[in-house]
C-alpha cells in the first residue's frame, strides 16, 4: 500500500502535472507560431486551409498597414504609450523618493493615500472621464490653445490612473536602497534635485525599469479608455483598431490582413518580453518583498 | 497586473513611516528628501487627486442623477439608479457571469498555479516553462480573442480537428450565444494563469532548500512536500494572489470584446459586469445613461473595497492563529 502511495505521490502525479505544464507551454508556442505564420498567408488559403502553409505573402501587412491604417494607429499607440510612461515616471519617481526618504510626519499617510487608489477600479472614473474630457477639450479650444487632441486627454488619464501603482511600488523600492550614497552627496553640497537625478536615479535604475516596462505593457494593450475617450478612428490606438477590424471581418474576409494586424499589435510586446522578461517576472513582487 | 502590492505593503508602509518618526526627534539633520519633499511629492499628488480621486467622487455624485451626457438635462433622482441596478435582469445576468469568472475561472487558475508550485521548483527547463506560461499575460486580450475567434469559427480549426479525430458530436458553433461564455472563461484561465504561476513561484523560490531535503529523508513524497511545506509556507503569497485575482477578475472586460468585437453589442450571454457598465456609456448602443452607469461603477468600487477589507481581516486572524 505504501509503495503504491509512494509511486503516485512521487512519480505518477508529478509526472502528469509536468506533462500538463508542457502541454500548456506547447499550446502557447503553437498559437504564437501559427498566428505569425498566418499573418504571411493569403486570405482565401488561410480560410480554406487554416493549418497549411504557402509561400511568403506580405500582402496582409500591406493591406493592414495602408488600407487598414495600422500605420497611423501604431504611431498613435507608440506616442501615447511613450508620453504616458514618461509622465508616469517623471511624476512618480521623485514623489516615491521623497515619500520613502523623508522623515516628515505626512509621508506615511500620503503613501496610504496613493495606495488607496489601487482599490479604485477604472470603471469608477470611466463616465467622469468621458464627460470631463469633452469639457476639457471645449475649454482648451475656446479659451487657451484653440485646438485640442483627444490623445492628450488619453495620456493625462493614463498617467493619473497609473500613479497609485507606480508611486506605491517605487516608494517601497526606494526604502530598500542604501542611504549612504545620498548622505555622501549631501556632504558634497549637492542640491536635492542633483542628488536625486545623479545619485538616486542611477542606483534605482532596476526598479525604475521594471515599473516603466510594466506600465508600457499595460498602456500599450489598454482598450477601454481608448474606446471611451477617442471617437475618431484615426486617433485610436492599435487594440481599438484591431477590434474594429475584426468586427468587420464577416464582410471583408481579409483574414491575412487581420492576422497581420494581430502581429503588429503583439510583436512589440513580445520583443519587450525577450528583452525584459526575466526582470518583469522577478520584479512582480517588487513592492511586496522589499 | 495592477496592485500586486496593495494589500500587503500598506500596513508595512504605515509601520515603516511610524518607525522613522522618532528619528527626527533625535535631532538628525534634514536630508535631501526632506528639503525637496514638497517639490517632489506635490506634482504626483496633484495629478492623482485631480485626475483620479476627484473624478471618482464626481462619478459618485453622478450616480444619483439621471443624465444622458453634456447638453442634456441633469435630474436628481436619489437612490433610484441603485434600485434599478438590483432590479435589472441583464445586469443580474452580467453579474452572474462575472461571478462565474471569479469562481470557476479562479478555480482553474489556482489549480494550475498549485500544480506549477508542486513540480516547477525542480523541473528541467523551469525558466523556459515559466517564461512560456507567462507570455499570454503581456499580450493584448483583443489579439488573443481575434486569433481564438478564428480558430473557433464554425468551419475553423477546432471543429476540423474534432471532425478529424472522429468526435463529430462535439462540434459546436462555439461563438454562438450558448457556448461563447464557456470559451471566454477558458480564455481567461489561459490568459491569466501565467501571472499567478510566476507570482506564486517567487514565493516558492524563497523557501529554504534544506526543508525539502529533510522532508525527503523523512520519506515524504513530492505531493506531501507540497502539502506540508510549499503550501503552508506560501500562504501569505497565496492570499495576496487571491485578492489580486478577485479584484482583477471582477473587472474582466477586454477579453469579452476580443471574442465578440466592438460592432453592435455583445450578446447578453457573454457580457460581464464591466461590459454592461461600459454599454451604458456607449451612444452607439442607445441613449447613454450616465447616471445609471455611474451607479453600477460605484457598486463595483464598494464591492471591491468590501472584499479587500474582508480578505485582510481573514488573513490577519489566520496569522494570529499560527503564531
Amino acid at each position: 500500500m505504501r509503495t503504491v502511495g509512494r509511486y503516485f505521490g512521487d512519480i505518477a502525479i508529478p509526472r502528469a502535472i509536468k506533462a500538463v505544464l508542457w502541454v500548456f507551454v506547447a499550446f502557447n508556442l503553437v498559437i504564437l507560431g501559427w498566428t505569425l505564420l498566418s499573418s504571411f498567408r493569403g486570405s482565401r488559403s488561410l480560410w480554406t486551409d487554416p493549418l497549411g502553409a504557402d509561400g511568403l505573402n506580405v500582402g496582409g501587412y500591406a493591406r493592414a498597414w495602408h488600407a487598414g491604417d495600422f500605420a497611423g494607429m501604431a504611431l498613435n499607440s507608440a506616442l501615447t504609450t511613450a508620453a504616458s510612461v514618461a509622465g508616469i515616471m517623471a511624476l512618480s519617481a521623485p514623489a516615491a523618493y521623497a515619500l520613502a526618504r523623508s522623515r516628515r510626519r505626512s509621508a506615511a499617510p500620503v503613501v496610504t493615500y496613493f495606495a488607496a487608489g489601487l482599490a479604485l477600479p477604472v470603471q469608477a472614473v470611466l463616465i467622469p472621464y468621458q464627460t470631463l474630457s469633452i469639457k476639457l477639450s471645449q475649454f482648451m479650444v475656446d479659451w487657451v490653445t484653440g485646438w485640442w487632441d483627444a490623445r492628450i486627454s488619453l495620456v493625462i488619464c493614463n498617467v493619473a490612473l497609473s500613479l497609485p501603482f507606480a508611486v506605491f511600488v517605487l516608494t517601497g523600492y526606494f526604502r530598500s536602497l542604501p542611504t549612504e550614497l545620498e548622505e555622501a552627496a549631501a556632504l558634497d553640497g549637492a542640491g536635492s534635485l542633483r542628488t536625486f537625478l545623479q545619485v538616486m536615479v542611477p542606483v534605482a535604475r532596476p526598479g525604475l525599469t521594471i515599473v516603466a516596462v510594466l506600465n508600457v505593457i499595460g498602456i500599450w494593450n489598454e482598450l477601454l479608455l481608448v474606446m471611451v475617450l477617442i471617437d475618431d478612428p484615426k486617433k485610436q490606438t492599435l487594440p481599438a483598431g484591431l477590434s474594429q477590424l475584426s468586427s468587420t471581418m464577416q464582410y471583408t474576409s481579409d483574414w491575412g490582413g487581420l492576422f497581420a494586424g494581430v502581429v503588429i499589435l503583439v510583436a512589440p510586446m513580445i520583443l519587450l518580453f525577450f528583452w525584459f522578461g526575466r526582470k518583469i517576472m522577478d520584479g512582480m513582487t517588487l513592492g511586496i518583498s522589499k | 497586473m495592477l496592485s500586486p502590492t496593495a494589500e500587503r505593503t500598506a500596513p508595512v508602509a504605515d509601520r515603516a513611516g511610524a518607525a522613522t518618526r522618532p528619528a527626527r526627534r533625535r535631532g538628525t539633520s534634514e536630508g535631501p528628501a526632506d528639503r525637496a519633499y514638497r517639490r517632489f511629492m506635490f506634482p504626483a499628488a496633484l495629478v492623482y487627486t485631480a485626475g483620479f480621486v476627484l473624478p471618482s467622487v464626481y462619478g459618485v455624485v453622478l450616480s444619483f442623477m439621471k443624465w444622458s451626457g453634456p447638453g442634456t438635462e441633469q435630474k436628481w433622482v436619489g437612490w433610484h439608479n441603485y434600485v434599478r441596478v438590483f432590479r435589472d435582469d441583464t445586469v443580474r445576468q452580467a453579474f452572474g457571469n462575472t461571478l462565474v469568472i471569479v469562481v470557476v475561472g479562479g478555480a482553474g487558475v489556482f489549480a494550475l498555479a498549485f500544480c506549477a508550485m508542486a513540480v516547477l521548483r525542480e523541473m528541467r527547463g523551469r525558466a523556459f516553462v515559466r517564461a512560456a506560461v507567462y507570455l499570454p499575460s503581456i499580450i493584448s486580450m483583443i489579439a488573443i480573442g481575434t486569433s481564438l475567434g478564428f480558430l473557433l469559427n464554425p468551419d475553423g480549426v477546432v471543429n476540423r480537428l474534432l471532425r478529424f479525430v472522429g468526435l463529430h458530436t462535439l462540434e459546436r458553433s462555439w461563438l454562438e450565444p450558448q457556448h461563447i461564455f464557456g470559451c471566454i472563461v477558458l480564455g481567461v484561465i489561459w490568459m491569466t494563469s501565467g501571472t499567478y504561476i510566476v507570482l506564486l513561484m517567487t514565493s516558492v523560490d524563497g523557501i529554504p532548500q534544506h526543508l525539502y531535503e529533510e522532508a525527503k529523508l523523512t520519506g515524504l513524497t513530492r505531493l506531501q512536500q507540497f502539502r506540508h511545506i510549499t503550501f503552508p509556507l506560501s500562504r501569505d503569497m497565496i492570499s495576496i494572489a487571491a485578492v489580486l485575482w478577485t479584484v482583477n477578475s471582477l473587472r474582466t472586460f477586454d477579453i469579452v470584446i476580443g471574442f465578440t468585437g466592438t460592432a453592435g453589442t455583445p450578446t447578453p450571454e457573454a457580457r460581464t459586469y464591466a461590459v454592461q457598465q461600459w454599454m451604458t456609456t456607449n451612444s452607439q448602443v442607445g441613449i447613454p445613461e450616465l447616471g445609471y452607469g455611474s451607479a453600477m461603477a460605484t457598486l463595483l468600487t464598494v464591492l471591491t473595497i468590501v472584499l479587500l477589507v474582508l480578505v485582510r481581516r481573514m488573513s490577519r486572524s489566520e496569522r494570529l492563529e499560527i503564531s
